[in-house]
């Protein structure tokens, strides 16, 4: 079980990582209303899929499951988890509770 | 450049033929681009064809010298993207001019090597006939050179009638699906709109700003304007085609396109950078079921692979393995294909080892070169992976050196290859390993390193 302050602190901690990585020092201030993608957004595709990835090699060291962050349904979404710091907090709690056998 | 498209460009003379960043440009405007490039060109006193390379993305100055470099018989490879990627190139072509771009400016460099006196090369000079050189990615990891005859290439676009629909370039000045969009816009006197840079926000701010009516998208790229929501950010009313290909769109998604632009006819084109571009049709929209009909290009399915003969199709590999093309003159595309009702087929995969990330193709040799070179990398292997985003994703597995900090290696390993190769071609995943299987890379550490 993964809870809203510890996938918000992941996400976080993983964009700073990576801006540090693609020498964009603004994603070590990110927040909640942080623009992943799309207008004025920091990541373009490429920086997108490698932040799911690490996220996933995250999950899978702190919670032990393996998850994937983008699949058809996701990308359905009206409105998609993708597009915000916030969003993509929750949508890593949703996938994580779905992956996780029951107990 | 064949008499027919100077007639053309003389009779579209006041209407726009190239917009982006630097405003529009006229295709009188081209007309006296490609004049000047012309007179440049005679400067040099060239007293024989010779390699050139045009450094730089879509825009009226690496039109009009593409034009002016056909027109006098010279070789030319159109070179965008990663700087870091181009010497090997130059070095293939033995490239003795570069023409670097930037809108409707250029500049000549010298480049000091020995003229080629490649086969394919002569053949061509023998002919009078310009050759155009497009690279893709080869299997050792070396980029792949293949020839076009340039003035036969452009033949096939005599046909095309004219019309004023606005043509988005979402594909690169390098790309053969790029020039197919560039020709085709010459060819009908219809405008050609370059985007600042090929994020969802600044096409989707180019196609209202100009009124785009044609868009040939990657899946990838269709997944992210509509992903971003940057469709219902802009005024998109004016589109009327959205053509699709370079990789597999799954019915999902082309679904979810559909609905995105009500109204819009969708078709899914066919075309490698070795035959060029195949003319298709959709018996239905909401299916990836294509019929490929175009008359000057024979197909068949040869166990499950897609195998093409075009009249325009390459003079050959100036590295000279032509082990994809038959005897006969087939060539083996690589792509996987099933067949559907009424004589209909749709890509479903690629044979091999070749990762198609959004449209634009690597290997993982090439990849596994420069991972191999960073300090702590012990053992490496790239393979594709499935992404709902980018149709594949760069995955690679690490052996690393006994002690080494992991984290700081996966950064490591993205900055070289960002430093090294295009972008599409970086690693998103690092997976560390405690070892790799395959032989691949022994041969690979044989290779001599440049």
């Amino acid at each position: 079980m993964l809870t809203r302050p510890q996938a918000l602190a992941l996400v976080l901690r993983r964009l700073a990582l990576l801006g540090r990585e693609l020498g964009k020092p603004q994603l070590e201030q990110a927040n909640e209303e942080t623009r992943l993608f799309g207008e004025a957004a920091a990541l373009d595709s490429i920086g997108l899929v490698t932040l799911m990835a690490d996220l996933e090699e995250d999950v899978r060291a702190a919670c032990g499951v393996s998850v994937h962050l983008a699949d058809e349904k996701a990308m359905s979404r009206l409105t998609s988890p993708f597009r915000r710091v916030g969003l993509l907090a929750d949508h890593l709690i949703d996938v994580v509770e779905k992956s996780t056998p029951p107990a | 450049m064949p008499p027919w498209l100077d007639s053309r460009l003389l009779g579209h003379a006041d209407k726009p033929a190239i917009a982006g960043p630097w405003g529009v440009t006229t295709y009188a405007d081209l007309r006296v681009l490609m004049n000047k490039a012309t007179a440049s060109l005679r400067q040099l006193a060239l007293d024989r064809p010779t390699a050139f390379a045009i450094v730089g993305e879509h825009g009226p100055a690496s039109a009009a010298w593409l034009l002016a470099l056909c027109d006098a018989g010279h070789f030319v490879a159109p070179l965008a993207g990663s700087s870091a990627e181009h010497p090997p190139k130059l070095a293939q072509i033995h490239a003795q001019w570069i023409v670097s771009t930037r809108g409707h400016e250029w500049s000549l460099l010298p480049r000091v090597d020995e003229p080629s006196n490649h086969p394919l090369f002569e053949r061509l000079r023998a002919q009078r006939h310009s050759g155009l050189v497009l690279f893709s990615s080869g299997t050792s990891g070396r980029p792949k050179a293949m020839v076009h005859d340039f003035v036969g290439l452009l033949a096939a676009y005599a046909s095309r009638h004219e019309n004023r629909l606005p043509v988005l370039a979402l594909l690169g000045f390098d790309h053969i699906g790029g020039l197919h969009t560039l020709f085709g816009c010459l060819a009908a006197g219809s405008l050609l709109v370059v985007p600042s840079d090929r994020s969802p926000a600044a096409v989707a701010t180019a196609m209202a700003q100009y009124r785009v009516a044609v868009l040939p998208a990657s899946p990838t790229f269709l997944n992210l304007l509509v992903a971003s929501g940057e469709y219902q950010r802009h005024d998109l009313s004016a589109l009327r085609l959205i053509s699709y290909g370079t990789e597999p769109m799954t019915e999902n998604l082309l679904a979810r396109a559909r609905e995105a632009f009500p109204g819009v006819r969708f078709l899914q084109t066919f075309g490698t950078s070795e035959t060029g571009i195949v003319r298709t049709e959709s018996p239905d929209p909401a299916s990836t079921f294509v019929r490929l009909e175009d008359s000057a290009m024979e197909w068949k399915v040869v166990a499950d692979e897609l195998w093409l003969r075009s009249p325009t199709q390459i003079v050959g590999y100036l590295g000279g393995d032509s082990a994809r093309f038959t005897d006969d003159g087939w060539f083996r595309t690589g792509d996987k294909v099933e067949s559907g009702p009424n004589g209909t087929l749709r890509v479903v995969g690629r044979f091999g080892e070749m990762i198609n990330v959004g449209g634009e193709k690597l290997m993982p040799a090439e990849v596994e070169a420069i991972v191999l070179e960073v300090s702590g990398v012990v053992d490496c292997r790239v393979r594709g992976e499935p992404h709902a985003l980018t149709g594949q994703t760069v995955a690679v597995d690490i052996v690393a050196a006994a002690g080494m900090e992991l984290e700081a290696l996966r950064a490591s390993i993205r900055i070289k290859c960002r430093e090294q190769l295009a972008a599409y071609k970086v690693p998103t995943r690092v997976t560390f390993v405690t070892s790799v299987s395959g032989d691949r890379l022994k041969k690979l550490r044989d290779l001599p390193r440049p």
